[in-house]
């Protein structure tokens, strides 16, 4: 018998039991919408953190305190003057810029609002891709001359001043008056988890909080390749100039990259595992059902193998029944995974990444469940004697 | 066409054995219509696993056609089934979600038929018992006398050089009974050799030759049977 017969034979028995057809297949249904729908997700989530990176810059760096080390930090492991000597010393650097943050409270004429204050220089807005959206961003001059001034969030400022433009308008940090000069636009991005930001100069921050200090310096050299070299041999002057070892810890583009890829390798092997013992279940139920197929239909067995079919095709016509029930479940699964993928993303407003390979892989799991517990059933009918299957009511 | 020889069947060989058949021998002709007659235990359905292959003597020779079948396998088994038996059984047993036409396609299924050529022979074989208006029909939408002409037509299907026939009108009513007599016995016309089991005389009274079975042994072959002219006697007999 050929392959298109036994499909449509496979196919109308299916049909003649269409509910528990479907029931049968629900585990495997199950277990493929998830697959497809977690791994979509996942992937458009990591897609974004990676766009999120990308916008950070292959030729940017970061050195922050070791936060493993046993001992705690002093909070003097950066200072003004090792940024300009790390500056003088390493060729490769465009920029190095400190950065020191804190969150606290900003008052507006009578209006309060907490914010992240970040403490850094003019550059900063050439490593970032900062929106202003009125006035400018801190310059060179209002960092050296210490300026009282303040970028801030123009959500921000639109609540601190609903009347009119905040521009211009005075606010306290700290016990320290400082005019805004400029408005940001908040970066739009899932992870931001709608923190606002008020940037200052460094030196004022340091004014504002003389027990703080800078939380993290930020490098960008002239090409990426320079990246490494750059970021070890700053942190070597560190070291030198602060007496200590294995205290700064460095990270670029590539280390975040794999530490992103190390989670989301993780979260795909749990979700392969949990999706392979939805399979498992799935295909025990698609056996059982099978056999239940089989008893039920001895005579119709027996019948077939009266005119002419041979063992074999008793087999490969159970097993191809076997195999269509399971793509049944396969594709509908594949539908509502699909489907639920580009609702979660729409929720979680990212977009969902539907990879061919993921849809292949699964259309090609079904149909191997359908082959491994489509066996014994199969088996099972190919060995019935045709005399007593005839017999069978 | 069909020869026996000292054909044995045995069940259950080692404990309790049953001696279903006991040295049958018998020659059937080409174009012969044989009616097996016997008491329930006889051997009869027995004779007719061997003969028509499903079964395989425990010991003795059977030649169908020319063949030595009783030391095949059971895939030869199954394709000597294919393209020499035409079986016609009591309840049908036609496939109940397949229509008239593909249930007298599905021997031509196995047998590696190309589709257009299905569909004319299957057509070809509905139209000698006059059905060529329900080939669409389910099983379930014809009546007991139009299954077994559908049956009849699957039998034919594969042009077998033998059709065995188990009680064919013992589900049906007589005057049914004796409308798919008259197809055997225009079939046995055509030169269809027709082997049919039944324990009616009137129905037996069909063939040509009688064979009697009782406790695994034949004892009896008539030949020819009694007058054979009661069927004929049959309103629209001839018609099909």
């Amino acid at each position: 018998m050929n392959l298109g017969e036994s499909i449509r034979v496979a196919w109308d028995s299916i049909r003649a039991n269409m509910l528990r057809s479907i029931l049968t297949t629900l585990g495997i249904m199950i277990g493929i919408t998830a697959v497809i729908a977690v791994v979509a997700v996942g992937q458009g989530g990591q897609q974004s953190i990676m766009k999120e990176m990308e916008k950070f810059g292959s030729n940017l760096f970061q050195i922050t305190v070791d936060w493993r080390r046993d001992e705690l930090p002093t909070g003097r492991e950066f200072t003004m003057n090792d940024i300009e000597i790390i500056k003088a010393n390493v060729p490769e650097l465009e920029y190095l810029l400190p950065c020191a943050q804190t969150y606290s409270t900003i008052k507006g004429r009578d209006k309060s609002k907490t914010a992240q204050i970040l403490g850094t220089e003019a550059d900063y807005a050439r490593l970032h891709p900062l929106e202003i959206t009125a006035g400018r961003f801190l310059t060179n001059s209002d960092c050296q001359g210490r300026r009282r001034v303040a970028v801030i969030d123009e959500e921000m400022a639109q609540e601190l001043f609903p009347r009119a433009s905040a521009l211009g308008k005075r606010i306290v940090i700290g016990n320290q008056p400082l005019v805004i000069c400029g408005l940001v636009k908040a970066e739009s991005s899932p992870f931001s988890m709608g923190i606002k930001y008020v940037y200052i100069p460094t030196q004022v921050w340091l004014d504002i909080y003389p027990d703080g200090n800078i939380s993290y310096i930020e490098g960008g050299t002239h090409s990426p390749e320079e990246v490494k070299v750059a970021m070890q041999n700053s942190i070597k002057i560190l070291e030198r100039r602060h007496h200590s070892k294995d205290i700064y810890q460095g990270f670029d583009l590539e280390q975040q990259v794999q530490a992103v890829n190390k989670v989301t390798g993780v979260m795909t092997l749990v979700i392969a595992i949990i999706a392979g013992f939805s399979l498992l279940v799935g295909g025990i139920g698609v056996m059982n059902i099978m056999l239940v197929s089989v008893t039920e239909r001895t005579r119709e067995i027996g019948l077939r193998m009266a005119l002419g079919a041979r063992r074999r095709d008793i087999l490969i016509q159970f097993l191809i029944e076997a195999i269509v029930l399971c793509l049944l479940g396969g594709v509908i699964g594949m539908t509502l995974g699909i489907g639920g993928a580009f609702l979660i993303s729409a929720l979680a407003k990212w977009p969902p990444l539907i990879s061919w390979t993921t849809v292949l892989l699964a259309f090609a799991f079904s149909a191997a469940i359908g082959i491994i517990f489509g066996i014994l059933p199969a088996n099972q009918a190919a060995n019935l004697d045709p005399i007593e299957a005839l017999r069978r009511d | 066409m069909i020869k026996m020889e000292q054909i044995n069947k045995v069940y259950r060989p080692h404990s309790n054995p049953v001696h279903a058949l006991r040295d049958v021998s018998l020659h059937i002709e080409m174009g012969d219509f044989v009616a097996v007659m016997g008491p329930s235990g006889s051997g009869k359905s027995t004779l007719m696993n061997v003969m028509g292959c499903l079964d395989t003597p425990s010991s003795g020779s059977y030649w169908l056609g020319g063949v030595e079948v009783s030391s095949m396998n059971s895939d030869q088994l199954a394709t000597v089934r294919n393209r020499k038996i035409g079986f016609v059984f009591q309840n049908y047993n036609l496939l109940p979600r397949m229509t008239a036409l593909r249930n007298v396609e599905l021997p031509m299924l196995y047998a590696g038929v190309d589709k257009e050529e299905r569909k004319t022979r299957a057509l070809d074989c509905i139209g000698r018992v006059g059905m060529l208006d329900r080939i669409d029909h389910r099983p379930s939408e014809l009546s007991g006398g139009q299954c077994q002409r559908i049956a009849i037509a699957r039998a034919l299907v594969n042009n077998p050089d033998i059709i065995l026939a188990d009680e064919p009108t013992g589900n049906l009513d007589s005057v049914t009974s004796m409308e798919i007599m008259n197809i055997f016995r225009s079939l046995h016309q055509e030169h269809t050799t027709i082997v049919l089991v039944t324990h009616e005389e009137d129905i037996a009274a069909f063939a040509r030759r009688v064979l009697h079975f009782r406790d695994g042994k034949l004892i009896n072959d008539e030949l020819p049977s009694s007058p054979h002219i009661k069927p004929s006697a049959v309103k629209g007999g001839e018609d099909i």
